[in-house]
């Protein structure tokens, strides 16, 4: 009966996420035939059964070959597999399968990836014990979560460092190459400098992260501000970039002029509270680069106009476009020191593909931000399905979605992230067909499902449905702050 | 048995309102966890903190709920005045815009919220009287002509910011207090600190529990 009905849901319901159809939305990572069998077939019985020892016994598996990519102790390795064992969907684990799968056998063997990752552990327990401080309800815990309240304050900003490993990267202390990333490397160059670039081969290379030394062009290919010719490339950076100077020649005189005065204003108030805590951005002439980019855009673009969140959107091409001229650390950088064309050349590309990434979530930022509403209550449907008792538990204690996911998804988890995490993440993004806007939701919802254990836990609630408060609003921000280092780890972002 | 800090009467939804940068938030962390931060980032949405004080006899929780300043964001907002009842309307002395479009906020503020609702007007960033451009008198006034509560603080330098959110809570408790003198039923209501939220509650309390969009 209950499978009966369930089966016609999902039919019911094809078009809505959870659909085996777009993998999540992922068309880049290959499909493992063995889950997807799997998953047919399960499918086509209307089993609706949570999965059993065999399956789970599979899925362990993959968890285990896979335990680099989130954890680094055994306990958070028990914990990351535990965690999504208990989905009760099977879409969401032959999902998280194939992209773990995928994970590992796209990437390195375990054993080069624990040592790989050897600078994180004290920056992960430390992260994971400060979360779990902050989830403790016990009475004896209580008396010592004033004492707390001031950690959470800062959210976990002295732990996380914003584009740290950025530099860390870019330094010449890097770890050495592997063969393997020598190979990645050297096939991403082949394709962007084959007379005309594949970008469908460059979007599945770019899927699993795309390594630094590529990344601006192949961002500016896989954003659609480059052709895929490359003949035609210099020229159309070059009329591109004059077009975009010429807005500002045309259009910047008039951020004083009354009808363009709020949104400047807002502008100009806004930008010294973007990346507030990093040198670089701090820098007079990176702020005015953030300005004529974020007017420009706003005044070209009236329906949306500018909006608080896109502000923190131009950040990763800022940072990647300069990269390409910065060896040292790029988060103390001082741009004075790059000549005028480079700073103008960094400024226009941030611009072009800053807006090709909004063109994408325009309704985002429209009046009522029609974007935002759907894919809140889209997230909301898909935790409902994959998660029935963390969606029930939100319900129970009254936590509305819209209360924690709207930041997520009107800064796209940029809050939550650190920086080089959300860098890593776009790789990602831009070599799906909609990964800002649709891809997006299924990475709000592995966050969520990623902290089950910590929203469940919650046992407070039972007694003061305000214990629901450290789950809203800003705190829930904190609590899936550290999901970044895993997510991080989970993409294969390599320290 | 909760602690301390679950042992409360009422829980009073008051929402934080005015322009972007007036220092909605730093009143917000200073009043709960006495803190400031010169590096805050915009508020997107809607966040809230608690704390519980003493008003009168009786242990208050305050929710106090942080709004982005920016219109697009109102439309989202808006829905997080219901169930409110207080405000404080925040603006920045030194920047006679933010006073300015006071009467606009306070129009939306009555149109999504309950008529009832208290009001304090704002006055912050009073560690900058240099630069003021809004005469202390002007905004006092102001507020006096609208029936609305008026302060003036510093959430940099904690001037008048306890005060402030004390005030504006000793009133909503005197009118939650007057209320249940008017309906006896509600005496009934001696809420315990083992079962805050069983039985009936004033409704003060009630639609402060039920938030919802």
């Amino acid at each position: 009966m209950a499978a009966e009905s369930s089966k016609q849901f999902w039919k019911r319901s094809a078009k809505l996420p959870g659909s085996i159809q777009p993998v999540y939305g992922a068309q880049h990572p290959p499909l493992d035939p063995r889950l997807t069998k799997n998953f047919i077939k399960e499918r086509s019985k209307g089993n609706t059964l949570p999965l059993k020892n065999k399956k789970a016994s599979s899925f362990h598996e993959f968890a285990r070959n896979t335990s680099d990519a989130w954890d680094i102790g055994d306990d958070e390795d028990e914990d990351f597999s535990s965690s999504f064992q208990t989905l009760n969907s099977k879409v969401a684990k032959a999902t998280a399968a194939q992209v773990l799968e995928n994970h590992s056998k796209l990437r390195v063997k375990p054993e080069r990836a624990q040592s790989a990752l050897s600078d994180m552990p004290t920056n992960c327990k430390v992260i994971k014990s400060s979360s779990e401080a902050q989830l403790s309800r016990s009475p004896e815990d209580a008396c010592v979560r004033n004492a707390l309240h001031k950690q959470q304050s800062l959210p976990l900003r002295p732990i996380i460092p914003l584009v740290a490993r950025i530099s860390d990267q870019n330094a010449s202390g890097a770890p050495p190459m592997t063969v393997r990333e020598k190979t990645r490397l050297e096939k991403f160059r082949q394709l962007l400098s084959s007379h005309n670039t594949d970008l469908d081969e460059l979007r599945k290379c770019s899927w699993p992260g795309v390594p630094r030394e590529v990344r601006p062009v192949t961002w500016r290919l896989l954003s659609g501000y480059l052709p895929a010719n490359k003949e035609r490339r210099k020229l159309t950076l070059q009329r591109k970039r004059e077009e975009y100077f010429g807005f500002i020649e045309q259009y910047y005189d008039s951020r004083n002029e009354e009808h363009h005065q709020d949104t400047y204003r807002q502008i100009h108030i806004d930008i010294p509270r973007t990346n507030p805590l990093i040198p670089l951005f701090q820098q007079p002439l990176v702020q005015e680069i953030f300005e004529r980019i974020l007017f420009i855009w706003a005044i070209r673009h009236p329906a949306s106009g500018y909006v608080q969140g896109i502000n923190d959107l131009v950040t990763p091409f800022f940072v990647v476009f300069l990269s390409e001229h910065v060896e040292e650390d790029v988060e103390n950088f001082d741009v004075t020191t790059l000549s005028q064309d480079v700073l103008r050349s960094i400024e226009a590309d941030s611009f072009w593909c800053m807006s090709k990434l909004l063109d994408g979530i325009q309704d985002n930022y429209t009046f009522a931000q029609p974007g935002i509403q759907k894919k809140v209550k889209a997230l909301e449907e898909l935790v409902s399905r994959i998660d029935e008792q963390v969606h029930n538990h939100f319900r129970k204690y009254e936590v509305e979605y819209l209360q924690f996911a709207f930041r997520w998804m009107n800064n796209l988890l940029m809050r939550e992230l650190p920086l080089r995490c959300t860098i890593r993440l776009w790789d990602t993004y831009q070599s799906e067909p909609e990964g800002f806007s649709h891809f997006h939701l299924y990475v709000c919802a592995a966050f969520l499902i990623k902290w089950r254990k910590e929203i469940l836990d919650e046992e407070d609630f039972q007694v003061n449905p305000w214990g629901a408060a450290p789950l809203v609003g800003r705190r829930v921000g904190d609590i899936i702050a550290p999901v970044g280092w895993f997510m991080c780890r989970w993409l294969n972002i390599k320290q | 048995m909760g602690t301390a800090e679950e042992d409360y009467n009422f829980v009073f939804k008051v929402v934080l309102i005015g322009e972007s940068g007036v220092g909605k938030t730093n009143l917000l962390s200073r009043f709960t966890r006495n803190e400031f931060n010169h590096d805050s980032r915009t508020t997107i949405g809607v966040e809230f903190s608690t704390r519980t004080v003493m008003v009168g006899n009786a242990m208050v929780k305050a929710q106090i709920w942080d709004t982005a300043g920016l219109e697009r964001y109102r439309a989202i907002t808006s829905a997080y005045y219901r169930g409110a009842v207080g405000a404080l309307l925040v603006f920045d002395i030194t920047k006679h815009q933010t006073y300015d479009v006071v009467e606009r906020w306070l129009k939306e503020l009555y149109d999504h919220a309950e008529a009832t609702i208290i009001v304090m007007l704002v006055g912050n960033k009073t560690d900058l009287a240099q630069a003021r451009e809004v005469p202390t008198e002007e905004a006092k006034m102001f507020a006096e002509n609208n029936g609305l509560l008026f302060i003036e603080t510093s959430a940099l330098d904690s001037t008048n910011v306890e005060q402030a959110f004390e005030t504006i809570l000793r009133d909503i408790f005197s009118k939650v207090q007057k209320q249940q003198q008017r309906s006896p039923q509600d005496n009934a209501v001696s809420l315990s600190s083992e079962n805050p939220h069983g039985g009936s509650q004033t409704p003060e309390e009630k639609r402060a529990c039920c938030i919802s969009l």
